[in-house]
């Protein structure tokens, strides 16, 4: 398939801007193509024009604002002064390598652009071909008939309230240490010796954990004695009466 | 099925049809073979020539039964079509970049062009014009392609069904050019083009 597409030169064509778009993109574009001449543009004037406007920019579009401000300033400063530099020391191989860059990317593309225009000829919205659109009518058999009655029982069924959801699963196990303490108290003041996995037997993790944070704190009062003869073996809690009879 | 019953068949077949049929799907609903199904569409399109309205053609990966050219407008009268179907060159170019080179990531895309492209993505995800085709087996971005809808609109018979890319590669001349307006831009071009 080979068909002639008139491309334009993609240097040429209107800037496109991601967020920015407006008088001044046409601006530019027009100031690249030469066919304004920059030393004549009042750039201060332009800008006060610009943000005397009364529009509230949003970040990303003040940026893009600043960015062809710039652009245009620092064009113009190049036509006035010219680009003696490059002439005096030579060309800038970091531009140049930039500008080497670019010029890979611009032609890389080149092709799809075309390829875009060549679609833009291909398109059928503008006075080209028409499909049918009208969807097939359904079979017989989607369009069954239903008794009014097994409607109105299934829209019942639709909209009657659903069971509330069980949290059963949600409770959480709260494990209190002072009341540890306090049986623990009660057993020793019984018993004067209480047994660590005795007291521990059967329960989970979690209230092992407490009753041992509570065996701690009854030494720590000195209320009890801790004694554990053999490592991970069983602990013996023992009554401590000291003088104050605590 | 005789030759002209065949023939009528398919061309009933085709006016019914929101979407274009395969010449497989035609074949098991005449329950003819391929050749006579061939033949019989060659003889249908004969007969939709130019002083017909309509016209057979094969496009998307079946054959339609479509409006000619030149009564798009009056067409239009009837079910007008909003502006906004119409696709800006940025979303077309985007659209060829898919269409030659997909399944392709939005990010790939937006290397090859330059600019972001989300925007354009999304809205021609939204026309239908291209889908998503899945993430690559290692993880990445998710990759596009174009639809039946795309084929359809820009009349292709079928993914692929484009011009050679190398068609549309810039000449050294062209691309010497492009440099040298580059040089004579300063290197201001480098953020602006």
């Amino acid at each position: 398939m080979s068909v002639p597409v008139r491309v334009a030169d993609p240097l040429r064509l209107p800037l496109e801007l991601e967020l920015f778009e407006g008088p001044l993109d046409l601006l530019l574009t027009l100031v690249l193509r030469e066919e304004i001449e920059l030393a004549e543009l009042p750039l201060r004037e332009l800008v006060a024009a610009t943000l005397s406007g009364g529009v509230a920019w949003d970040p990303p579009t003040t940026g893009e604002l600043v960015v062809l401000l710039c652009s245009l300033a620092e064009l113009k400063a190049r036509r006035l002064v010219g680009d003696d530099d490059e002439d005096e020391y030579g060309p800038d191989p970091e531009a140049e390598l930039v500008r080497e860059r670019l010029a890979a990317q611009l032609i890389a593309f080149a092709p799809f652009q075309r390829a875009g225009v060549w679609l833009r000829t291909q398109d059928g919205i503008d006075g080209a071909v028409r499909y049918r659109r009208a969807p097939l009518a359904l079979p017989e058999r989607a369009l069954a008939r239903h008794d009014p009655r097994d409607l109105a029982d299934a829209v019942a069924r639709l909209m009657a309230a659903a069971p509330a959801p069980s949290l059963g699963h949600m409770n959480r196990q709260r494990v209190n240490v002072g009341e540890i303490v306090a049986e623990l108290r009660g057993a020793l003041k019984r018993t004067g010796r209480v047994s660590f996995d005795q007291m521990t037997s059967g329960a989970d993790r979690l209230a092992e954990g407490m009753t041992l944070i509570a065996c701690l704190e009854l030494a720590r009062r000195g209320e009890a004695r801790l004694a554990q003869p053999v490592p991970f073996g069983d602990i013996t809690v023992q009554r401590h009466v000291t003088g104050t009879g605590a | 099925m005789s030759e002209p019953d065949l023939t009528r068949a398919l061309e009933a077949l085709l006016f019914v049809s929101p979407e274009p049929l395969s010449l497989v799907r035609l074949c098991e609903l005449t329950e003819a073979a391929p050749g006579p199904v061939q033949h019989a569409l060659g003889e249908l399109g004969a007969r939709h020539d130019a002083s017909s309205g309509l016209e057979i053609a094969e496009v998307a990966g079946g054959w339609v039964l479509r409006s000619q050219a030149d009564l798009g407008e009056v067409c239009d009268r009837l079910r007008a079509r909003p502006p906004e179907e119409r696709l800006s060159p940025a979303a077309l170019e985007t659209l060829a970049v898919i269409a030659y080179l997909e399944p392709i990531s939005r990010p790939e895309i937006t290397r090859l062009r330059g600019v972001s492209a989300e925007a354009t993505v999304a809205s021609l995800l939204e026309r239908g014009m291209i889908e998503e085709a899945g993430r690559p087996h290692d993880g990445g971005a998710m990759r596009y392609r174009t639809t039946p809808a795309f084929q359809e609109r820009f009349g292709l018979r079928g993914a692929g069904d484009l011009p050679p890319i190398t068609e549309f590669e810039l000449s050294g001349e062209e691309a010497e050019a492009v440099r040298r307006r580059l040089r004579e831009a300063g290197h201001l071009a480098d953020d602006l083009t």
